[in-house]
């Protein structure tokens, strides 16, 4: 062979190799991998986190609207159209509590050239009395006018059902045994959704869990009626509470969710504390701090307690007198 | 006459890309000859010998065949699918960033066509008072409407999609369960994909010198959650579905309702079906 054409073949040989190395460098490994695209890349699309939850996810701790506005003709607008997207909630994330209703209202309900009248019931905003505020008139989890606001259950039934709780929660809702709940007068949206937990094996418990399976929604919903219905006046027994200045301060921090001294806030489905046994509470605040009850807020409140504050604040709510509601 | 079936099968232009393939390899087979001994291993790369799901372990991409089904006789011209949206991916909150939008189409009497607006028009802009927040303005209020309607529009993650060919750095793809994907770290920002697609569902964020587009919501979809579009509209105007599962909601409204797609005629074979529009709805 011709030594130039020799050369001109080695030349091509090492341009070829060459090309071939660098294009193996310079491909990120998982290019070919599926096609002509970096299989990374839909990893990457895939993991990223949703921002709207959806009403199952607001449902865990809102039961009480989640029934209301379920049972309703609203249901098929879901809870972050109104309140916006859930994402971080509950947490550091606020969700919203939408303040120009009418703005809100009309962007699906004023009348409008297009709007088909078989999919929405509209208004001429101009001709609708009689204000701004929709919300005045409409309760927009139930917006039709006489629409059930809420889900009460009956007081009577629930009395009937309560015998067989009467004997750990006592007779009148107030436990003998310090470290079981007392459960007269606390919040029955609260009630609503810890006996709802329990059945569904949300919330455990050797002795509640069984209890709380065979029972129907109506149960649940009689139930919280009258244990909520009844007078929460603690017996005259009651140890003095242990009043520490530093442990008023703490209890102030719980007062923003759980209402002044622990007498409930207008966020219904957050329980009374005051005036609760200081044994199920210390042990509640434990069950949180472990994880063995799961509820984001309360975990991060909790995981900041030491053992000794725990025992501290749950002896302050426990002293507490169970007024009237502080709202 | 044109033939409907030459609309879906533009057999004559794969037949000129099988040749020009065929032609490529020929010529590639006689110049390279030993050379490609060593790229018969990239070949083995596109079977992957793991038998993992992918692209999460909870979601396998070949077990699914989304769709995705409007309505548009039921749309209110809301908006809440494209806030959500933008909230949802991030998109800008302006006017002029939008992986969905709902056209408003309005045949005032005696005018032969529709007058369209969306959700970006001034007027609907100044309705909602910023451009954050989106409204459709009553304009047409005092006017002789004798028709309108509004349509959701949204990127058709077309079986063919011209934007994935055309594409020269393979920074957009159609996954295996049929959404059309963008890899922001490989696009380059060159645009022809804009240009490509026929729907002008592709919108391109200079700030960051990428295209985008709708992704179905992938990263919800692989969660098991619908679209966020879908997820909040009130009137169950858009619907969501795998056509693998003959009850869901999108396979039962192809099969219930006579539906279309946007422009067939382009060969894209769009998966988003259509009912309620008109003629002059493209």
């Amino acid at each position: 062979m011709p030594k130039h054409i020799a050369r001109l073949i080695v030349l091509m040989v090492a341009f070829a190799a060459a090309a071939i190395y660098a294009k193996s460098y310079f491909t990120v490994d998982s290019f070919y991998r599926y096609g002509h695209y970096r299989a990374d890349s839909v990893t990457d699309i895939a993991s990223r986190d949703a921002a709207f939850l959806t009403p199952q996810a607001c449902a865990s701790c809102h039961a009480l609207r989640h029934a209301e506005w379920s049972g309703n003709v609203h249901n098929t607008v879901i809870c972050e159209v109104c309140h916006g997207a859930a994402q971080g909630h509950p947490g550091k994330a606020k969700v919203a509590i939408p303040a120009e209703t009418q703005f809100l209202c009309t962007q699906c309900h004023e009348a409008m050239a297009g709007r088909p009248l078989t999919s929405i019931k509209q208004i001429t905003v101009a001709r609708h009395p009689p204000g701004p505020d929709c919300i005045a008139c409409h309760n927009p989890h139930a917006p039709k006018i006489g629409a059930t606001i809420e889900a009460a259950g009956d007081v009577h039934a629930g009395h009937e059902s309560a015998a067989t709780c009467a004997g750990c929660h006592g007779p009148n809702g107030l436990s003998p045994n310090p470290d079981w709940p007392n459960l007269a007068g606390q919040s029955a949206a609260y009630l609503t959704r810890s006996l709802a937990s329990f059945r569904l094996g949300a919330r455990k418990n050797d002795m509640m869990s069984p209890m709380a399976q065979p029972l129907q929604d109506n149960d649940v919903r009689n139930l919280a009626s009258y244990y909520s219905a009844l007078s929460c006046k603690a017996p005259a027994a009651r140890t003095a509470a242990p009043s520490a200045p530093a442990t008023a301060t703490l209890a102030k921090s719980c007062a923003a969710c759980h209402g002044e001294s622990g007498r409930g806030s207008s966020n219904r489905s957050v329980p009374r504390l005051a005036g609760q046994n200081a044994g199920y509470l210390a042990a509640a605040m434990k069950a949180f701090k472990s994880g063995d009850r799961a509820n984001p807020a309360m975990a991060e409140v909790a995981a900041k307690l030491a053992d000794a504050d725990i025992a501290s604040v749950a002896a302050y709510f426990s002293a507490q007198s169970c007024g009237p509601n502080s709202n | 006459m044109t033939n409907c079936d030459d609309l879906e099968r533009p057999t004559r232009r794969f037949f000129l890309r099988d040749l020009g393939r065929g032609a490529a390899c020929a010529g590639a087979a006689a110049g390279v000859g030993g050379l490609l001994a060593s790229t018969g291993q990239a070949a083995t790369k596109d079977a992957p010998a793991h038998e993992e799901s992918f692209p999460t372990k909870d979601y396998d991409w070949t077990k699914h065949r989304w769709a995705y089904a409007v309505d548009a006789t039921r749309c209110i011209g809301c908006l809440r699918c494209v806030e959500a949206c933008k909230r949802e991916n991030g998109v800008a909150e302006d006017a002029h960033h939008f992986r969905t939008w709902v056209e408003r189409y309005v045949y005032l009497e005696g005018e032969e066509k529709p007058r369209v607006d969306t959700q970006a028009d001034p007027v609907n802009i100044a309705a909602a008072g910023s451009e954050g927040r989106y409204r459709f303005a009553n304009r047409y209020e005092d006017a002789k409407v004798e028709k309108a309607f509004f349509v959701p529009k949204l990127c058709n993650h077309c079986t063919h999609p011209a934007c994935v060919q055309v594409c020269p750095t393979g920074a957009t793809y159609k996954t295996k369960d049929g959404v059309v994907l963008i890899d922001h770290k490989y696009c380059i920002g060159c645009q022809y994909c804009v240009q490509a697609c026929p729907y002008g569902a592709r919108l391109f964020i200079h700030a960051k010198g990428v295209t985008d587009k709708c992704t179905w919501c992938y990263h919800r979809v692989v969660k098991g959650l619908k679209p966020a579009c879908v997820e909040v509209c009130p009137v169950q105007a858009r619907l969501f579905g795998d056509l693998n599962d003959k009850e869901s909601d999108v396979s039962r409204f192809i099969r219930d309702n006579r539906v279309q797609v946007l422009k067939p005629e382009t060969g894209n074979a769009p998966n988003v079906f259509y009912i309620g529009l008109d003629k002059e709805v493209c």
